[in-house]
């Protein structure tokens, strides 16, 4: 069953018995109104006060029935009690080691994700109050993001005069990539001013910026310089969407990586990627302490988690080999071993299954073929 | 079986359609349900503090409807036992009358409160429900964002969680106020006051005493012990009299204990009636109220960002990423993230995953790793990028061997 359904079920039933006893409450007072407001007028014209109240108060319990007011109140506070308990119990964080972070180095982290984010004024007023030391690596940080914010930026308006510059600016040192992207934001451009209907001024810029790709993309040039002729109706353009592999955003994004790159930095806020790497484990991580039955500190204390977390492949950044027999992970002093049959094993493994014996044969778990220890190979990944 | 070589076009259209419509329809809904449920107890503090609010604004509203309701009954009753003249009568019924209006008015404004109360509930039960598989990385973003914000407020970074949060256009979903409302209340305290505390007890009493806790006792205990201090001890004796008797039947040891200290001067040598003249106390009380304040909502104690650091730093650490030639992009090659993950556990692998050093893609059955004469590993599109480039040459980036493009072969790594 849906949880979020179930939570959903659960407030509309508070929110309907509020709004039932909201209507009664109003009637009731309605009426008690009334009826006073009458009582009042009898005392008025007539002269008997004493009779008039005496029938007011026999009829009290009509006009304000506070039965039903308590069972309405009732109600609710039952629908209250039972969406608590569908919330749940608010005891399922004890991943938390007792050792305090040190908030001077988060602080700086934090300076630095909101800088690459280009939310420049968050990130002057997190300076001031949290009282972050500016040191040499946090003022790179921050003016390199500035320069890339400067090429980046004008892109929101679909002008690529900046990264255009940049690029040619760096081209000896970016390659390849940068001549893709180059072509992506040319061919942006290009589409950006036919939308336009500007004509002319599409020729022109074909002019002065398509050559130095004709060779390696031709068709795609050829493909754009045709939609000349289709400005008047260019959403009809048949393979429009193939003429741009990235858009605008995309394209943006991957020139913020590729400046990055350039100097050496990594492409994304570190912060943001611990960060993401954390929400993804981190309901493995609670199941496998609630498992294990540990208590706060405890898990800290292993050396190694028991269990593969199994974060998705973008946070993949290193090769590991996990022989598929020991289930153990190769370092130096076992590294992973090919045999002729092409199957891969770690070394301690052949070594169990040949006796440590280099001539004894054995068989490959894998497949029929038999072979010896000192037939396989060492793989260097 | 025969294929049509002339229909062999359309068959191919036609079962190209269904294939990828069928795929991702079925895993979808049981990972999308698992999430949810992991996302409500995950989430629980994003739920919880509007409906703290909400349900506290329905029970004053309850009351207060319940003790006007009482009162004008009994008025009533107290108007027809008796004789009055006319115009007493009508003067009291008109009271009566204008009192029924006012708490019409009342009723009203409550209503409205309250239905702006749930819409913030609502609000965030939408946010959670609209998690899906297209804008993920949107919804993960945001809830990054959170969890940034939550860190500035514990540590009172007010400015910039407000900036922050107006900016990502998040303020529906964090819950600036309250941690305010503490700060105010932990400040006084730092400052030897317990007035603000005292209020904030009395503010939320029907929940603290739900989960029978100490925080007022504690308070009151406190403020005695700095009369004591200030040796105005007949004072001292009143206040016990009238604000710490009414514990006595619950917690009437530690009463007894904090009264003997009208025997003793505030600069007492005897170990242990001094532990309660020492300042260190009012850290215990403003530690104390942080739980119960955490508690109340559902918050945890710590910011989230250590619990989604922690679990990440320890997910992401691996012995390769101490090595010198770690790559940027892994978290850990940071000196501060690694002083971080230090106390950390490493992470488990079970399956091999790996990477190609020249692409710096994932070497899977799509494109599968192949092996030098001399043992090193690449996968199969980087080398065959280089091939055509070099002619049909492969030269190992790492240690410059170089062979043929035949001289490959392809290993079966599981």
């Amino acid at each position: 069953m849906d949880p979020i359904a179930t939570v959903k079920d659960g407030f509309n039933q508070v929110a309907k018995r509020q709004k039932h006893y909201h209507s009664i409450s109003q009637a009731v007072t309605d009426r008690a109104f009334e009826g006073f407001v009458e009582s009042l007028v009898q005392i008025l014209t007539k002269n008997d006060p004493k009779t008039v109240l005496t029938e007011l108060k026999l009829k009290l319990d009509s006009l304000l029935p506070i039965n039903h007011l308590q069972e309405s109140q009732k109600e609710t506070n039952t629908s209250l009690t039972k969406f608590e308990k569908v919330l749940g119990k608010s005891d399922v964080f004890p991943a938390s080691i007792s050792i305090d972070l040190d908030h001077q180095l988060v602080d700086k982290m934090l300076v630095e994700y909101l800088y690459r984010q280009g939310l420049f004024e968050v990130g002057e007023l997190l300076i001031k109050e949290a009282e972050v030391e500016v040191d040499d690596q946090l003022s790179e940080v921050i003016a390199r993001s500035l320069e890339i914010h400067r090429v980046t930026e004008p892109l929101k308006e679909k002008d690529t005069e900046p990264a255009m510059r940049w690029i040619s600016e760096n081209s000896e040192k970016l390659k390849e990539e940068a001549s893709k992207l180059e072509l992506e934001l040319v061919s942006l451009k290009y589409w950006e001013i036919l939308r336009q209907r500007k004509r002319p001024e599409a020729l022109r810029f074909a002019r002065a910026y398509f050559p130095k790709f004709a060779s390696l993309h031709s068709v795609k040039i050829r493909k754009l310089i045709v939609a000349l002729l289709w400005v008047r109706d260019l959403e009809n353009y048949p393979h429009a969407e193939e003429l741009f592999p990235l858009g605008w955003e995309e394209a943006s994004r991957e020139l913020t990586k590729l400046y990055y790159n350039l100097h050496d930095q990594p492409s994304s806020s570190l912060l943001a990627v611990a960060l993401s790497a954390g929400v993804e484990s981190l309901p493995r991580l609670l199941k496998l302490i609630r498992v294990m039955g540990l208590k706060e500190e405890e898990w800290g204390e292993m050396k190694e988690l028991p269990v593969d977390l199994e974060l998705g492949d973008e946070f993949r950044f290193h090769s590991v080999f996990v022989c598929p027999v020991s289930r153990e992970q190769s370092d130096v002093y076992n590294p992973p071993m090919m045999m002729p049959c092409r199957h891969v094993l770690c070394k301690e493994t052949i070594l169990r299954l040949c006796l440590c014996c280099s001539t004894r044969r054995f068989k490959c778990p894998y497949c029929p073929a038999y072979t010896t220890a000192s037939a396989c190979r060492q793989l260097y990944i | 079986m025969e294929i049509d070589p002339v229909t062999n076009g359309n068959t191919d259209t036609v079962m190209a359609e269904p294939a990828p419509a069928i795929a991702p329809s079925r895993p979808v809904p049981s990972s999308r349900s698992s999430q949810l449920t992991e996302s409500i107890k995950l989430e629980h503090q994003l739920l919880r503090v509007p409906f703290e609010h909400y349900k506290k604004t329905i029970r004053a509203n309850h009351r207060s409807l319940e003790k006007e309701v009482s009162s004008v009954v009994s008025s009533v009753g107290d108007l027809a036992d008796n004789d009055w003249s006319k115009d007493v009568a009508v003067s009291r019924l008109t009271s009566l009358v204008s009192r029924l209006q006012g708490l019409k008015r009342k009723l009203e404004e409550g209503s409205n409160v309250e239905n702006l109360q749930a819409q913030r509930c609502r609000a965030r039960i939408d946010h959670l429900d609209s998690a899906d598989v297209e804008n993920i990385t949107e919804w993960n973003n945001t809830k990054l964002k959170r969890i940034l914000v939550d860190y500035m407020l514990r540590m009172s970074y007010f400015e910039t969680a407000s900036k922050l949060s107006e900016s990502s256009n998040i303020s529906d979903l964090v819950d600036i106020d309250i941690f305010r409302e503490a700060k105010k209340v932990i400040d006084a305290l730092k400052r030897r006051e317990v007035a603000s505390a005292l209020a904030w007890c009395a503010d939320n009493k029907t929940r603290l005493k739900k989960s029978k806790s100490k925080l007022e006792f504690q308070l009151r205990l406190q403020e005695f012990i700095e009369l004591v201090r200030a040796d105005s001890y007949k004072q001292a004796i009143l206040y016990a009299r009238k604000h710490l008797t009414p514990w006595g039947a619950t917690h009437m040891n530690e009463l007894q204990h904090v009264l003997a200290t009208l025997a003793f001067k505030s600069t007492t040598e005897c170990p242990k009636y001094k532990a309660l003249f020492e300042p260190q106390q009012w850290d215990v009380l403003v530690h104390q109220f942080k739980q119960e304040f955490c508690k109340l909502y559902g918050m945890t104690m710590e910011p989230l960002l250590n619990i989604y650091l922690q679990a990440g730093l320890t997910a992401l650490k691996t012995p390769y990423s101490f090595e010198e030639g770690c790559t940027k992009e892994d978290p850990l090659s940071q000196e501060s993230f690694r002083k971080l993950a230090l106390p950390l556990p490493y992470s488990k692998q079970e399956h091999s995953k790996l990477v190609c050093y020249i692409s710096k893609e994932l070497m899977d059955t799509e494109n599968p790793p192949q092996v030098l004469p001399n043992g090193y590993v690449y996968s199969t599109k980087a080398l065959k990028e280089m091939a055509d480039k070099n002619k049909g040459e492969i030269k190992c980036p790492r240690t410059g061997f170089v062979c043929n493009h035949t001289d490959l072969v392809k290993a079966y790594i599981s």
